[in-house]
């Protein structure tokens, strides 16, 4: 009886975990650019899915970025073919969104855990709603954003 | 272990000699006790309040909207609601209709509030347990409210709220939408203001203005705002109780200084026989710090249990009028016990160590003198 309550608890509750653990950050987990604790920072939280299974995460889109652009320095052996999913949290609403689908603002006087940021949103609209209160330059898309751009935050 | 048995020893004594001159101690020490009893209610009591209302103002909305007419609260239309949730980062914009109700035969003022969740049909009532025991009804029971128009509106009491909301609700009545309208004649298409939620704080200001502008005449409120006001009232009631308690503290204070720095000349003679007899000038030091501690620390200890008792255990009555507020159906609520660490020991060294320190400094000054001259003075 007792070996049949496991074997549930293991099938149905550890998927979740895993597919949790996936999403949130713990007490312990670090920015692997700037070392800052992440789970300090909810709202920032930037995170790269591996298709091996891991996950990274970051405590702004920026640190992200940093990564991003040069995983080989972070990681060994891994380049970008190998992420799976690029996770970031939309600045109105703070839910997760795809990276490759948000619009990135920076330059505005909204200011990260790590200094000016990359600010993501979730639509064009929200964008030019954004920048006409927080100033800002033209948002970027994933693909746009490069280690010029990163340089520009410092 | 020989120098612990010398503290021993030398506390001992100085027991012996504060109970030697037995009244004058013990009124030091009520007094004492009574001022430390006093000062650390008030710390306890504005903190526990403090506490209590940021607890409750956790589930305050982010922005509550209001309108102003002529510099007065208004109702605020409907309309306003697609305006403001269509501002970005605002995700939700609730309508609250409450008011006040009162009640001339049980000279009592009402909270009531339109909630479709609690009073889901017309004709049925929520209630907070203070208007229960004032109208003397229970769940079950049926009472009357008088409608703007003189007509009565009778209503079904479903339950009292629980005790733990007695706070916030003792003085609440939940009403079905229907009935609020008929009791109010309340327009429709209006509401006493509205509840936004903003999903990021950092946007809070922001959205704010943007109401402003999108919402002429309105008035938007951010919680933070509120739980400030709350704390600076708390405050100032606290400084105001603070400022009656003054007088008496500083008599306290001339008092025990006068007693902890003048020796007398008894103690003098005290002092000098003493030292004749083979006492160190250290020994007599340690015997007064013993002295000054064994009375202050006891008096510090009693006042802050005491205190703690009053506040905890007996909701405060001396201070609970004149900070509370000043509705007539307060709630009889406990305060959840809880101490600030920083406070207290700021009471500890604002009481036990200048007591401790003045009487020290002048046996010390006595000490060092001849024993000859001193048991001759």
């Amino acid at each position: 009886m007792r070996r049949l309550a496991l074997f549930l608890i293991c099938t149905m509750i550890l998927p979740t975990v895993e597919l949790c653990a996936g999403a949130k950050p713990s007490k312990g987990d670090k920015c692997p650019v700037c070392g800052m604790f992440v789970s300090r920072y909810p709202d920032w939280l930037a995170t790269i899915t591996f298709k091996s299974g891991e996950t990274v995460h970051f405590d702004g889109p920026k640190d992200m970025f940093t990564f991003y652009l040069d995983i080989g320095k972070y990681r060994k052996g891994k380049n970008r073919g190998d992420i799976a999913t690029i996770t970031v949290k939309d600045y109105y609403g703070l839910k997760s969104i795809a990276a490759d689908k948000a619009y990135f603002v920076c330059d505005s006087d909204v200011l990260g855990p790590m200094g000016k940021e990359l600010v993501p949103l979730t639509t064009a609209a929200d964008a030019t709603s954004f920048i006409k209160d927080h100033k800002g330059s033209k948002p970027l898309r994933l693909n746009e954003i490069t280690p010029a751009v990163l340089q520009r935050l410092q | 272990m020989q120098s612990i048995n010398r503290h021993y020893n030398i506390l001992d004594f100085a027991i012996a000699s504060l109970l030697r001159r037995k009244g004058k101690n013990l009124a030091l020490l009520t007094i004492y006790t009574l001022i430390v009893a006093l000062i650390a209610s008030l710390i306890f009591f504005v903190q526990a309040l403090k506490r209590e209302a940021a607890a409750l103002l956790q589930d305050a909305p982010d922005i509550v909207v209001q309108r102003l007419m002529a510099g007065r609260q208004d109702l605020i239309g409907l309309e306003n609601i697609d305006r403001i949730a269509a501002i970005r980062g605002v995700s939700e914009v609730t309508p609250r209709r409450w008011g006040y109700y009162y009640d001339p035969v049980f000279g009592a003022n009402y909270t009531v509030m339109a909630d479709a969740k609690l009073a889901p049909q017309a004709g049925m009532a929520t209630v907070g347990l203070g208007v229960a025991k004032n109208q003397r009804i229970g769940p079950g029971d049926i009472f009357t409210l008088t409608a703007a128009d003189n007509s009565l509106i009778l209503l079904n009491l479903e339950k009292a709220l629980p005790f733990e909301s007695e706070l916030l609700a003792a003085d609440m009545i939940l009403l079905n939408p229907a009935d609020f309208g008929k009791l109010f004649a309340f327009p429709a298409n209006a509401a006493t203001d509205l509840a936004v939620t903003v999903a990021n704080p950092r946007e809070m200001v922001t959205i704010a203005n943007k109401i402003v502008e999108t919402v002429p005449g309105s008035r938007p409120i951010m919680k933070s705002e509120i739980i400030r006001t709350y704390d600076a009232i708390f405050d100032w009631r606290g400084g105001m109780m603070l400022l009656v308690l003054a007088a008496a503290l500083l008599s306290f204070v001339i008092f025990a200084w006068d007693k902890a720095t003048g020796l007398s000349a008894e103690e003098r003679r005290e002092t000098g026989i003493l030292k004749s007899i083979g006492w160190e000038t250290g020994d007599i030091l340690l015997l007064k710090f013993w002295e000054g501690t064994a009375i202050s620390l006891t008096a510090f200890l009693t006042g802050v249990i005491m205190a703690y008792i009053h506040v905890f255990f007996f909701s405060a009555p001396l201070f609970a009028a004149a900070l509370k507020g000043w509705a007539v159906l307060y709630p009889a609520f406990h305060l959840k016990p809880f101490i600030d660490p920083y406070q207290l020991s700021t009471l500890f060294f604002l009481t036990v160590l200048p007591y401790t320190a003045a009487t020290i400094l002048p046996s010390w000054l006595a000490a060092s003198a001849d024993a000859d001259s001193a048991m001759r003075s």
